[in-house]
């Protein structure tokens, strides 16, 4: 096993081909055995605004990122200029030679307040408004330059008159040669990522032979980095896991509204309706496809899923803050009316339309107390890819089991995590079967006689039963007796208890690392494999800590947490919000006050290395609240 | 023995209260398809109207105010099998739940959707609805409303429903055919049902409508019917808007328009979801004997092994 460990960022303009370069070079790393972890940044903007991919790709297990990146490749001038607090002791900057005089003044498309920040770094030092002065800056905090003439590269490896058109797979061959990455492993996944399309490979392959000459000729190429074997795998974002779960829970009815961070889950099982089955008994069990409905809204979205629920189908809708916003009714109705039906919210930065296509933790409490009234709720939480698919499947499980609407939390950072994920086990959950009706005598949809608060749910197309928003009695028919009322809501609530003893507490939350460490990290959603691989890198360093890794927050694992927070000497929250929902649940639910935080809420990823720092200013008793800032 | 199509629940409308010919002739028109306990189901929404699915042996839903469109689509993809049928008031389907009837139109998904039109709010004390003209003023208002009005006719037809029609609460024997006849129709049908509610109403009152009602079908050359070999489609089209706007002295009920050539919302997925009317989400198997999943995520997302 040859050793690698590299953060690249490699950026250009949204809706210029970027996340080829990230597609080319997450499937060379793969093509040479490495593991990859990647997440993408971008406008709301369809074309022209910066984004960029930021990846990682190492030897063993990756989970989290790391700055500053080893390589910051270019694709455009308003990289180098966006990414100015990037650059750390030997970063390379991959970068077309040509850009080295465009002005600052020229990008458009860099947001005002951004680039009077760039401006007055450039003017106090004395630099030039242009890239060749940010080139200097960045050379100044040890960045080692790599200018590289783009242009006449490509015309020696093709002719046909548009060279910027292969500059992404241009700019990703150049930095694989200069990791090292064998020029097989390129060229495999060149093919991969053009599956079929001769026209286009053909070209693409002669820029990548000619890119990985000039690194050799000049110099350039790094020592082979060698290859490991390599898995049959999937790669994966969160919205792919999630939607790959969902179908494999036995979801067959989603419905949904364009939303971002959400909707990508909604297209990708679109793109899949025609769903293919297991062999042996599922092949003649298996039938049909799965139906995606866009709506006219949300209110519609959350509506229209649960009519389908209550025909017996596993149904969901995905939203993100705004639509969850016009969800709540629905939300109150699904838990008045029992319905089973799965919610999956994809947290952006808020409030209102916020950071549209930036991370954020701000809807937990939300969540928690979405819609009128007091009604049964499921709400859990997922923190990588292969949770977002198992979780996925445990959410419609649970919506059956207690027939209640469940909220799948997944945040816009993890949606948009990519991660290689090897094998998918097809037996790890089963299927709930649901509690349906015996047929004897008059079928009582709200029936009392229940111990777990659970009635069977009979379906439409083969029960009579009504149901309300108001308050009912046993046949689903309007009351507003004094008695029924006591009797509903107990039998409504009775199966939160229930759930919350069934479910096993690892369901809940897990710690990780070393049992006995006096300091506890903690921590939900995709801060998880950050938050892990920072608590290695301490306890490496004599601060020896663990994680306290939060899953569900309803049915919230009191019991556990305030055991293990109490037994910890130094607790620290990390969430991406600014008011620490997690611990504020923490302290309604077990009475523990975390006073130690560490915050991101400028919409960007959390890294490792700002994770680690930030531990350690709070140790260190210098600071009780951390704010993280990387990101551009 | 035919079933039985009241609940034995007692009404609580108020006395002439037109939603009891309402109910009376779906009750019917239930019972002349012929249709079992299991081959049908009512949605509402909230309002006096709402109640109706309570009154109905049928399996029902009295969801949100406005929601009972999107509901009724929920049920009617899951399960394209059932006749869903929806009521709902005019404030209801017309005001909070406007997108989704214009939404609706554009899907024409195979709902048979009755709406309540008395021009007020009844349940919350008789404000104005979206169906009362500009500057009326029942007793139950403090001044002239101050709204215009929408003709909800006009709305389906330029929505795209397939089936649009009116009823008038007091003459249940047209009304009851005209369900029917919506309830045989494959995609949506838009029942406008003129509906007084004396308690906040005194305007648009059972004596009001009488006086101007008149029956479309009563002109023997009224033919409402589009289908593939219709000659001017346009024409008939044309022929339905500018009787949907006769309004004040004449009111036409009965047929304006049934077009069979715009294909329902279930047979559209039909076309791209593999068996989706044979095999639709309710009937689907979803693990095997064993309770695990059925699905294979390799040859399903086999787009994304690398
Ligand atoms: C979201 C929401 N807003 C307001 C109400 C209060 N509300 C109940 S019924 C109703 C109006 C009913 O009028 P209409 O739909 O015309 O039905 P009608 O009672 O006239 O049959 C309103 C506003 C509600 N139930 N839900
Ligand atoms: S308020 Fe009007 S619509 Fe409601 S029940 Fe009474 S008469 Fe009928
Ligand atoms: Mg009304």
């Amino acid at each position: 096993m040859t050793k690698l460990d590299v953060n690249v960022i490699i950026g250009g303009p949204q809706g210029g081909g970027i996340d080829t370069s990230a597609n080319l070079m997450s499937r060379a790393f793969a093509f040479s055995g490495f593991d990859i972890f990647s997440t993408r940044e971008f406008h709301s903007n369809i074309k022209g605004r910066h984004s960029y991919v930021h990846i990682r790709a190492r030897d063993t297990k990756v989970q989290g990122l790391k700055y500053p990146p080893d390589i910051l490749v270019a694709l455009d001038p308003d990289t180098i200029f966006e990414h100015f607090e990037d650059i750390g002791k030997g970063t390379k900057v991959i970068y077309d030679s040509s850009f080295a005089t465009s002005e600052l003044s020229q990008a458009r498309m860099i947001m005002r307040d951004t680039a009077s920040r760039i401006k007055s770094v450039l003017d106090e030092n004395k630099l030039e408004n242009n890239v060749n002065g940010m080139l200097e800056y960045m050379k100044s905090h040890g960045g080692i330059l790599f200018p590289i003439p783009f242009e006449e590269i490509v015309r020696k490896a093709v002719d046909d008159g548009v060279p910027n058109r292969y500059y992404n797979t241009l700019g990703a061959a150049i930095t694989l040669s200069i990791i090292g990455i064998e020029l097989e492993s390129t060229k495999e996944a060149i093919k991969h990522i053009f599956g079929g399309k001769e026209k286009v490979i053909a070209p693409n392959l002669k820029v990548v032979d000619e890119a990985y000459k000039y690194a050799q000729d000049n110099k350039l190429a790094g020592e082979s980095a060698g290859k490991n074997a390599k898995l049959s795998q999937f790669l994966l974002t969160g919205n792919d896991g999630a939607a790959i779960g969902k179908l494999m829970g036995g979801l067959r009815f989603q419905t949904y509204y364009p939303i971002t961070p959400a909707s990508d889950e909604s297209s990708i099982l679109e793109e899949h309706e025609a769903v293919k089955w297991l062999s042996g008994e599922a092949e003649t069990l298996g039938s049909g496809g799965v139906t995606i409905v866009q709506t006219e809204d949300e209110i519609s979205a959350v509506v229209m899923a649960a009519g389908a629920a209550m025909t017996g189908t596993r149904s969901a809708t995905a939203t993100s803050g705004p639509g969850f916003s016009l969800m709540a009714e629905g939300i109150s109705f699904a838990g008045m009316d029992e319905i089973p039906l799965v919610i999956t919210l994809y947290q952006r930065g808020g409030p209102s339309t916020g950071l549209p296509t930036r991370n954020g933790q701000s809807d937990l409490l939300f969540a928690l107390n979405t819609g009128h009234g007091e009604f049964p709720r499921i709400v859990l939480s997922s923190g990588d890819v292969r949770e977002c698919i198992y979780d996925s499947i445990k959410a419609l499980n649970y919506a059956q089991r207690y027939q209640l609407p469940v909220l799948h939390l997944i945040d816009k950072n993890l949606a948009n995590t990519t991660e290689l994920v090897d094998g998918i086990d097809v037996k790890k959950e089963k299927i709930y079967g649901r509690n349906e009706p015996d047929g004897n005598g008059i079928y009582k949809r709200y029936s009392l006689d229940t111990k777990d608060g659970v009635s069977a749910m009979g379906s439409y197309g083969k029960n009579i039963f009504w149901l309300t928003g108001d308050e009912h009695d046993e046949l689903g028919h309007v009351t507003e007796d004094t008695v029924m009322r006591e009797a509903q809501m107990e039998k409504r609530f009775r199966k939160v208890k229930v759930a919350a003893a069934e479910i096993p507490v690892e369901e809940k939350a897990v710690i990780y690392g070393d049992k006995n460490a006096k300091i506890t990290i903690v921590t939900w959603g995709s801060q998880k494999g950050p938050a892990i691989e920072a608590a290695e890198i301490l306890s490496k360093q004599g601060i020896n800590c663990r994680i306290l890794y939060l899953r569900m927050f309803m049915p919230f694992p009191s019991e556990f947490v305030e055991k293990e927070l109490r037994a910890g000497q130094t607790n620290i929250i990390v969430e991406s919000n600014m008011l620490g929902q997690a611990a504020q649940v923490i302290r309604m639910n077990t009475g523990v006050d975390i006073s130690n935080r560490i915050l991101k809420y400028n919409g960007r990823h959390v890294t490792v290395d700002e994770l680690v720092d930030g531990v350690k200013r709070i140790v260190q008793g210098k600071e009780k609240e951390v704010v993280l800032k990387n990101g551009a | 023995m035919a079933h039985n199509f009241r609940t034995d629940l007692a009404i609580d409308w108020c006395p002439g209260c037109g939603d009891f010919g309402i109910l009376t002739s779906m009750i019917q028109a239930l019972g002349e398809m012929n249709y079992g306990p299991q081959d049908a189901v009512v949605i509402s929404g909230i309002g006096c109207s709402g109640k109706t699915p309570h009154y109905v042996n049928l399996a029902g839903a009295h969801t949100l105010h406005g929601r009972g469109i999107p509901f009724a689509t929920g049920v009617k993809l899951a399960n394209p099998k059932l006749k869903v049928l929806v009521t709902g008031g005019d404030g209801d389907l017309l005001s909070i739940g406007a997108g989704h009837f214009v939404a609706e139109g554009r899907r024409n998904t195979g709902l048979t959707i009755i709406l309540f039109d008395n021009e007020v709010y009844g349940l919350t004390k008789g404000q104005a609805s979206p169906t009362m003209p500009l500057g009326m003023q029942t007793k139950s208002l403090s001044k002239p409303n101050v709204y215009n009005r929408v003709n909800p006719v006009a709305m389906a037809l330029a929505a795209g429903y397939s089936f649009v029609a009116r009823g008038f609460s007091f003459d249940t024997k047209q009304l009851k055919e005209i369900i029917k006849r919506g309830l045989m129709n494959d995609g949506s049908s838009l029942i406008d049902v003129l509906q007084p509610c004396p308690t906040y109403n005194n305007i648009n009152t059972m004596e009001f409508y009488r006086q101007r009602v008149y029956k479309l079908e009563d002109d023997k050359s009224w033919d409402p019917i589009i289908t593939e070999s219709t000659k001017d489609p346009m024409e008939k089209y044309k022929l339905a808007n500018s009787k949907a706007l006769e309004w004040d002295e004449k009111i036409p009920t009965g047929i304006f328009m049934e077009n069979r050539t715009i294909p329902s919302f279930t047979r559209r997925l039909n076309e791209y979801i593999p068996n989706y009317l044979t095999s639709p989400p309710a009937t689907q198997a979803i693990s095997d004997s064993k309770g695990y999943t059925i699905v294979d995520p390799v040859r399903t997302f086999a787009d994304k092994i690398v």
